[in-house]
């Protein structure tokens, strides 16, 4: 067992888990989608980006840039959020709320790429 | 699989044809994947550290500013962590912190604190590593040898010969690409004076990754010299470079000649072997000393003042201290010139002497031995250790025996060059001068090397005429060489002329301002467009088109000829004595008012 693995492997699982986390439930309702999930979110997502620096192979690439997808859309989400939540007069109405669930929704697109690139490689390294 | 075999060897014989690509862009790239991956543990723990420092600061109960209960919102907290862990510090926002928020704010500065110093330090380390750093600079020259868009020479080690050979032709405007194992040397070159920027690289240039780095493999290389100090690693550049570019010529040197039988093997490499060379040189020295003395004028380059004629000895016997490769190689050209001749040796077989040759063994600075030799009737004497100490000892002992020898010397260490010339030599061989003149005749010009290995069939008293007439016209100083080819092509007129049949030269070589004075010239040779050449043509000869010149002079008359080539206006007044209008309109009105 490959220890390097086991962590990459979690983390990059983590990211698409707590980004669905976040991303279940009714598109314009804030109560389902809590802020902190959010965070942790993007933490681990930026996480999973520094594990992936500095591979040199095609799939290590691919998975670098599936990563700053999510990073990117995940970013917005936040920032989108912080605008809502403090910023804007209105607070978090529905719309607001869609907009940020359905950015990152486009980062869990991301990460389930990102989650398929990993079984792709487990499974073509059984093979060899 | 035997199909697979017969059909890969053949594939690799095919490919030796072609430009084989060596994999070296590789090596260069890797160096922002060496950052990056360095930078994952410290980059990981900035991020977890500034999670849990947010994230607590989210949780720790706080007021608002009527000083009811609230939490922080993550927005806060992000922003009060981002100027608190990078120590800007704007004090406590939006609103006075309580007691629980502070005690956490304490815990949470000295791990920012701790994140930041780690990062920070990584990168720096990072960026002072030795490996680092090579990677960096592997990166940078092979980027900038990848970019040269003109021909350039691939020197592979810079030593000595090297660096003289480099400064003449970085003078000529060539470029030039370097490859040596010492780091001092490549350092120089950003210090030294060059006129165009010179790549360097520190590596073993016996590598072919490290010469494939230096753009062996790239389209414009010109030539490729292996200048360094080892035969071995020479050989290797020969082999490299004949294996991988068999089109490019290659020049090397060497002073063993198993070395240089070793490196023809591989094709046709230029090989110079100074102690070969300068046998030769010597010979032709005490045949036809002004051939000699032009040839030595030549090959050394522009800038250099005409050296003095040697008078040679009359026949006679010579005396050959040291009976290494140098003195071996001297013995069989002075005794190939028909002299007869003495080798003293303190490891010398004495029952190794032949025809013409008697070999003497013992030390040379013992009085003697020296009597033992016989110097009062010997005419010349050759100090031919491997050490400079003994060898000017040798010709001072010589010397006070018989003021009349002429001396031949070899001096080693380029440092004793002020203490050689002191003494009273009639020719010297320093071998890295030796390789310097003949590779800069080669690669300087193609016709100047042509001119110079026709030179000494050419007898001595044509030489002497010819360093004549290169003192009268241009002085004692050599200026200029120079090749043109007439095309004719941006001036019909020249065409016209060169077709016409009664070209000669002399009312070409005329001096722009005053037509009626010939140019301070002198032109050493013509090659004609079939490949055939004339040696120092005189006024009369005709020229053709295609012919290519190459002269001798000073550079104002190299812009003065180049101008006439070029320039219809300025033809036409030099060989025709005729004035024609600059502008279209004007000739045109000339020409009908002329055919009227």
């Amino acid at each position: 067992m490959n220890l390097e693995k086991v962590v990459f492997g979690f983390f990059v699982l983590l990211a698409a888990t707590l980004n669905f986390g976040f991303f279940i439930g009714d598109l314009s309702d804030p109560t389902v989608h809590n802020v902190y999930e959010l965070f942790a979110a993007v933490v681990v997502n930026l996480i999973a980006t520094v594990l992936k620096f500095g591979d040199r192979t095609q799939i290590g690439a691919v998975h670098l840039a599936t990563s700053l997808v999510a990073d990117l859309q995940l970013i917005a989400a936040t920032v989108m959020w912080a605008y809502a939540a403090h910023v804007s007069e209105e607070g978090m109405t529905e719309a607001a709320t869609a907009g940020i669930v359905s950015l990152s929704g486009g980062a869990l697109f991301a990460n389930v790429v990102s989650v398929i690139l990993l079984l792709v490689e487990t499974v073509s390294f059984q093979r060899k | 699989m035997m199909q697979r075999l017969f059909f890969s060897a053949k594939k690799g014989r095919r490919r030796a044809r072609w430009r084989t690509p060596v994999a070296a862009g590789v090596q260069a790239s890797a160096t922002i994947f060496l950052i990056l991956r360095r930078m994952r543990a410290p980059l990981i723990t900035l991020i977890a550290i500034f999670a849990v420092s947010v994230l607590g600061l989210t949780l720790v109960p706080g007021r608002d500013a009527d000083g009811a209960p609230e939490r922080m919102s993550i927005f806060d907290a992000f922003y009060f962590m981002s100027y608190t862990a990078t120590t800007i510090g704007f004090g406590e926002l939006p609103q006075p912190f309580t007691a629980a928020q502070r005690l956490w704010v304490m815990v949470t500065i000295y791990l920012t604190v701790i994140g930041w110093a780690y990062a920070l330090g990584s990168l720096l380390t990072l960026l002072q590593d030795r490996k680092f750093r090579q990677a960096l600079a592997v990166q940078h020259f092979t980027r900038k040898v990848r970019r040269l868009n003109e021909p350039f020479l691939l020197f592979a080690g810079y030593g000595r010969t090297g660096q003289a050979l480099g400064r003449s032709m970085d003078a000529l405007g060539r470029r030039l690409v370097v490859v040596d194992i010492s780091e001092e040397r490549i350092d120089a070159l950003d210090v030294d004076q060059y006129a165009a920027d010179v790549p360097g690289l520190v590596g073993n240039a016996g590598n072919p990754h490290v010469l494939e780095m230096a753009g062996l493999g790239h389209p414009d290389c010109e030539a490729v010299l292996a200048m360094t100090d080892d035969d071995e690693t020479n050989l290797s550049v020969v082999m490299a470079a004949t294996l991988l570019r068999p089109e490019v010529p290659i020049v090397a040197r060497t002073t063993s000649a198993t070395i240089g039988n070793r490196m023809r093997a591989f094709g046709t490499p230029t090989v110079i072997n100074p102690f070969d060379r300068f046998g030769d040189r010597l010979r032709l020295a005490l045949r036809a000393p002004a051939s000699y003395q032009l040839l030595t004028w030549l090959e050394t380059g522009p800038g250099t003042h005409l050296p003095g004629r040697a008078e040679p000895p009359a026949n006679g016997r010579w005396v050959v201290c040291g009976f290494g490769r140098f003195g071996r190689e001297l013995a069989a050209d002075l005794r190939a010139n028909g002299a007869e001749v003495t080798v003293l040796d303190p490891e010398a077989d004495p029952g190794r002497g032949g025809p013409q040759l008697s070999v003497i063994c013992g030390d040379a600075t013992d009085p003697e031995v020296m009597d033992q030799v016989g110097l009062t009737d010997a005419v010349g004497f050759v100090a031919g250790t491997d050490n400079d100490t003994t060898n000017l000892c040798l010709v001072a002992a010589a010397q006070r025996v018989n003021p009349e020898l002429f001396v031949v010397a070899r001096q080693n260490d380029p440092d004793s060059t002020p203490m050689f010339a002191q003494m009273r030599i009639d020719s010297l061989l320093v071998a890295t001068e030796v390789v310097t003149h003949e590779a800069y005749a080669r690669l300087s010009s193609p016709l100047l090397w042509q001119f110079l290995s026709r030179l000494p069939e050419q007898g001595d008293d044509w030489a002497d005429r010819v360093v004549g007439r290169l003192a009268d016209h241009c002085g004692f100083h050599l200026e200029n060489v120079w090749e043109t080819t007439l095309t004719g092509r941006e001036t019909p007129a020249l065409g016209e002329w060169l077709a016409g049949g009664a070209a000669r030269l002399g009312d070409l070589l005329r001096e722009p301002a005053d037509p009626d004075r010939p140019l301070p010239v002198v032109t050493l040779l013509v090659r004609r467009g079939n490949g055939d050449v004339v040696m120092t043509p005189d006024d009369d000869e005709l020229l053709h088109k295609g012919d290519t010149l190459l002269l001798v002079g000073p550079s104002a008359a190299r812009s003065a000829l180049n101008a006439v080539i070029a320039v219809e206006t300025l033809f036409s007044y030099v060989v025709h004595r005729e004035y024609v209008p600059a502008g279209t309109l004007w000739r045109w009105l000339v020409q009908t008012v002329r055919r009227r």
